[in-house]
């Protein structure tokens, strides 16, 4: 039984091993940085699409651009930057957080805190009175009123 | 409790009609995000007419309006009795109009110009990287670039005679020492 065991667990080991291995970032080929910076930035001539999604020509110099920065090893952000000195952030499709267009990250956030504050504060909230079982006092004089009823 | 839920919710709605009315008052064609502000990216072109050199550079010091235009563009052809009527005007000054090609083939833009009769000088963007730099969105746009070299305003669309002239006078009255 032990020796069952110890082999189970050295299989999850090696399971868990060869999982890790295969989730270790893999270094990006020139193709696929281009490819997901070109995701990341906004089509200035379509509507809501992305430059590597978009085949217009505006979207197509904006991909060659991509290309030469990463050619001269450019780094992403360097690359992402010189597209919002032209454009602003609205450039990039996902706003970045620290920014004024990043409050859309934060919208959610707070909704989500607000409601769940409101809730909480409901919850702790005193029953309704109908609820309440009745006081000594209030029993006495439902007594006494019952006493005083005729039969 | 109640009482919090309320002015939470007044709060709460308070702040959205101020983002909106800010929203709105904002003109949209004139926006300052990006290279406003910023200096003017220099760039060296090809001239549309004779095939020089067209670069900013060499109209150092003086009054750049910039205009992104194309053969193909409806509003650009629109705009164009505005911008003869401005070349005109401030022909051999301080102000210089240069039109830059959009997206178009340079035949296609030589005919545009010889049908319309626009002798101001204009260049070919052929990979569009000028357009880029500038943060171009599409045909027609206008940029002022004052004698400092600082972009100082953009108009998206169509502009008017009345825009272009007080966007010079603007820039003309910056350069006065």
């Amino acid at each position: 039984m032990t020796l069952v065991r110890a082999a189970l667990l050295a299989a999850l080991a090696v399971l868990a091993v060869g999982l890790a291995w295969s989730a270790r970032p893999q270094p990006l080929t020139d193709g696929e940085r281009i490819d997901r910076i070109a995701l990341e930035l906004r089509c200035p001539v379509c509507q809501g699409l992305s430059v590597r999604d978009s085949p217009s020509d505006t979207a197509r110099s904006m991909r060659a651009l991509v290309a030469e920065r990463v050619a001269e090893a450019k780094t992403d952000d360097e690359i992402r930057d010189e597209f919002r000195r032209s454009y602003g952030d609205w450039i990039l499709l996902s706003p970045p957080v620290l920014s004024p267009s990043g409050l859309v990250w934060l919208v959610p956030l707070a909704a989500v805190v607000i409601g769940a504050w409101v809730a909480w504060g409901r919850a702790r909230a005193p029953a309704p009175a109908s609820a309440r079982p009745p006081t000594d006092e209030q029993l006495r004089r439902l007594r006494e009123l019952a006493a005083s009823e005729p039969e | 409790m109640k009482r919090v839920a309320r002015y939470t919710a007044v709060a709460l709605i308070l702040g959205l009609a101020l983002v909106l009315t800010l929203a709105f008052r904002r003109d949209p064609h004139d926006i300052k995000t990006g290279t406003v502000g910023k200096p003017a990216p220099a760039f060296t072109l090809r001239s549309l007419t004779d095939g020089t050199s067209v670069s900013l550079d060499q109209y150092k010091g003086k009054i750049v309006v910039l205009n992104f235009w194309a053969s193909w563009c409806i509003p650009c052809k629109e705009e164009n009795p505005a911008l003869t009527n401005v070349w005109e005007r401030y022909r051999g000054t301080d102000v210089v109009l240069l039109g830059v090609v959009f997206q178009d083939s340079a035949d296609a833009a030589r005919t545009y110009t010889t049908r319309l009769g626009n002798t101001w000088t204009s260049a070919i963007d052929g990979d569009g990287q000028v357009a880029l730099r500038y943060g171009v969105f599409g045909p027609p746009e206008t940029y002022f670039i004052g004698a400092d070299g600082i972009i100082a305003g953009r108009h998206i669309g169509p502009i008017d005679e009345s825009t272009l002239l007080t966007g010079i006078d603007t820039l003309r009255k910056a350069a006065r020492p």
